[in-house]
């Protein structure tokens, strides 16, 4: 914008004083606006048409078809339905993978962020040092989705890994965590929980945000910390945690990386960490069912929207914002 | 900005205004640049089959390690040399990602005029016309394979056409590790013992080192399906499948047996060494005292253990084994250079130059005569080992079966999830068996 507008802070107010000069100006401006607008929209508006808005319409369009890949898109058959048919009548994996993602989600979420709310209510103190342990605490989630991390993750937890070791330091016997049906999936939800330095940061930032004045005015009223806590703390911060929890749950439906690597990209040991994202990508890639592929991620953007407008709902009831305008 | 002077249009502001044609022609340059940006991209794409000096360019994809990468850039500089209008683009990259990132080439147009399949996948190319029938070729003698076993070849011909050229030959192999049985003075297995003298091997192998026998091969395909063969079955049978539920089950109960005999590791031990990377393989991670693998392996499995390594054959009579193509060589359906692409492969399947290069990292030579050659030359006694014990199978190979058809490598998923769902206890061999069969039926139905 820098380009066409002049930097003139007080243009605004005075345009009142020569309101014709203005509107010739301005349109003339805008003019030129609109075209620098598009030019310099013009990487993410391209970005988002030919790498996003139009590859998801072919993928609605092949979520009709049978689509296997190899076969040249203009010789695909229309099934109509029968892809959306399979998956909820005659699809056990499917089923399987949804019930998969829902009990990591469901686990993995909530106690994320209880995590980073418990740390960030710690380091929210004028501590010496205190800007090192944020930062110590705020490293596991720069590293992400990162491939190297999950491969340490299953060393750490195998069955002569790390974690086996310092359990024998108590005479316990671990298990083959990664290994073993019955805990591959609880040790991904440990990955993603400890990595709950981006909700952390960012409720640091709104228990910043939270007047002292409150606070004060709560313990003149005889509250005490946990009163506090309650009846000021979770209130001034609700707009915080319903930001962090639609973000979450959406990126909790979405672990991929971890589960892939883990797996070897076969969802195991016996479809165990099968997360619904890994399962699209094995019918996709590896069994070449493009066509139901796609239906399955339109199936999964559906209920993902659905959840986010669930949140959206029910957040006027729980979700307070200061400035007065509840929305 | 000084806020008492208000730029307008009619009084042009000294910094603002002053040169709305700069400004104007900077637009328009930004928007060419934006709109040429993905122009040069496309000829930048385009730029590849070239072909206007006379000069072609073929595209050559494989999976392997750098070893391979550098034997096969070798081989294929030798083309070059000896056809200097010809030069390669090649693209390698490690198995894992491999199969992805060809179907995406195809999808996208783009796939390379030659890559390398494997058994795996090679019907689910043909099936859908991918691959590029080589039979007119070989019919006018440009693709040469009058000097490899006939049963090598027929193992690339899907429904009546030849869709793969075995670029090596190899067959299974199960390999033991000789420090240890030497170590603790056992016998070696030996190639024709029954399944149940492997099993009762192995547990005295576990018994006396302390390091399980064998590891349980009930979700590996490749045992499943030479056990079949030697019961008189097959994996698949035209479009079908060409075993039984029964059949299954008497193979999960077979390996349960084993297990309660200690004779295998614990099943997360066993779904470890199920990954089908070499360097996990339970022989080499110590785990266990035996895995089975594919005998062209050899070499690598030895680069990853101090201890001496043996191979035979699997268990019970070794003419369920074949003469498997490990890999082969394909040509893309709609190359626009498919006489060169097929002149290569013939080059790096008969050129004495090239297949001396090439050694037996896809496994043994296909041509026969050269394959004598190369056993005659080599010098790595891992490699010296694989031909010797494979030469020696050779002898008693049965007949090639089918190449597996579309739905294979789903097939491959849901034989190991079941074998794993025996193994960790959560289903009986017959239930495990059912729902293999269910799910079999399903993935080469679609």
């Amino acid at each position: 914008m820098a380009l066409t507008t002049a930097p003139d802070p007080t243009r605004r107010g005075s345009g009142s004083v020569r309101p014709d000069a203005k509107r010739r100006g301005t349109g003339r401006i805008r003019h030129g606006e609109g075209l620098a607008g598009y030019v310099f929209l013009s990487p993410w508006l391209i970005g988002l048409m030919g790498i996003t808005a139009i590859p998801m319409l072919l993928s609605l369009y092949l979520s009709f078809t049978n689509y296997d890949i190899l076969t040249p898109l203009s010789e695909v058959e229309w099934v109509g339905l029968a892809n959306y048919e399979r998956m909820f009548t005659s699809d056990p994996s499917w089923w399987h993978s949804v019930r998969v993602t829902l009990s990591f989600a469901l686990i993995a979420v909530p106690l994320k962020l209880a995590a980073a709310l418990g740390v960030a209510l710690l380091l929210n103190r004028a501590w010496r040092g205190v800007g090192l342990f944020r930062g110590l605490f705020y490293l596991p989630s720069l590293l992400g989705g990162s491939v190297a991390l999950a491969i340490v993750w299953v060393n750490m937890f195998n069955r002569d890994g790390a974690f086996n070791s310092f359990l024998a330091l108590f005479g316990i016997e671990g298990k083959p965590w990664v290994n073993d049906p019955d805990w591959a999936l609880e040790t991904l939800m440990v990955l993603a929980i400890w990595q709950f330095g981006a909700p952390m940061v960012i409720f640091l930032a709104g228990l910043k945000q939270v007047p002292t004045e409150l606070y004060e005015a709560a313990s003149v009223d005889g509250a005490g910390r946990f009163r506090q806590f309650v009846n000021v703390t979770l209130p001034m911060l609700s707009p915080v945690i319903f930001f962090n929890l639609v973000l979450e749950t959406i990126n909790g439906f979405q672990g991929f990386t971890a589960a892939f690597v883990l797996s070897n990209g076969t969802g195991g040991p016996v479809d165990s960490t099968l997360m619904y994202t890994l399962n699209l990508y094995i019918t996709g890639f590896t069994d070449l069912e493009m066509g139901y592929a796609s239906a399955m991620a339109w199936v999964f953007l559906l209920a993902i929207a659905l959840i986010t407008v669930v949140f959206f709902s029910t957040g006027r009831f729980w979700v307070h914002y200061s400035d007065g305008e509840d929305s | 900005m000084h806020p008492a002077t208000h730029p307008t249009a009619s009084a042009p502001d000294g910094r603002t205004y002053r040169t709305p044609q700069l400004r104007r022609r900077l637009l328009r340059g930004l928007l060419a640049a934006v709109v040429a940006l993905p122009l040069v991209g496309m000829a930048a794409a385009c730029g590849d089959d070239a072909g206007s000096d006379g000069k072609t360019k073929i595209s050559i994809f494989w999976w392997g390690g750098d070893a391979r990468a550098q034997l096969t850039e070798q081989a294929l500089d030798l083309y070059t040399q000896k056809n200097p209008d010809v030069t390669f683009e090649k693209t390698w990259q490690a198995n894992q990602g491999y199969f992805d990132k060809l179907a995406t080439l195809t999808a996208g147009g783009n796939p390379p005029d030659i890559f390398q399949i494997d058994d795996n996948f090679l019907a689910e190319y043909a099936a859908r016309n991918t691959t590029l029938d080589l039979k007119p070729y070989q019919d006018s003698g440009k693709l040469d394979t009058t000097k490899f076993p006939p049963s090598l070849l027929q193992y690339g011909v899907v429904d009546g056409k030849l869709a793969g050229v075995a670029s090596g030959e190899n067959t299974q192999g199960l390999v033991y590790n000789k420090t240890l049985l030497v170590k603790n003075d056992l016998p070696e297995p030996t190639t024709g013992m029954s399944w149940e003298e492997h099993i009762a091997w192995a547990e005295q192998v576990s018994k006396k080192t302390g390091v399980p026998g064998t590891q349980d091969p009930s979700a590996d395909y490749k045992a499943f399906w030479v056990w079949l063969r030697q019961q008189g079955k097959d994996l698949y049978s035209g479009t079908d499948l060409g075993f039984t539920a029964e059949d299954v089950t008497k193979w999960f109960e077979l390996w349960k047996g084993a297990r309660d005999r200690g004779a295998t590791p614990t099943p997360d031990v066993i779904h470890e060494g199920n990954a089908t990377d070499i360097t996990k393989q339970l022989v080499v991670t110590g785990k266990s005292a035996t895995s089975w693998v594919w005998v062209n392996q050899m070499p690598e499995l030895k680069k990853n253990t101090t201890d001496e390594l043996g191979v035979i054959a699997y268990p019970g009579d070794p003419s369920g084994q074949w003469a498997r193509a490990s890999m082969y060589w394909s040509v893309f359906r709609g190359s626009k250079n498919a006489d060169i692409a097929v002149d290569v492969i013939n080059f790096l399947a008969n050129d004495p130059d090239a297949v001396k290069l090439l050694g037996t990292d896809r496994g043994l030579p296909s041509n026969l005569d050269l394959r004598r050659v190369v056993s005659d030359d080599t010098t790595d006694e891992a490699m010296k080992q694989s031909i010797a014990v494979e030469t020696e199978l050779a002898e008693s190979f049965g007949e090639s079966p089918q190449v597996p058809i579309k739905g294979h490598s789903k097939v491959r998923a849901e034989l190991t999830k079941a074998a794993e769902n025996a193994q960790y206890g959560r289903a009986t061999p017959a239930e495990a068996a059912a729902q293999f069969v269910e799910a079999c039926k399903a993935a080469i139905a679609s």
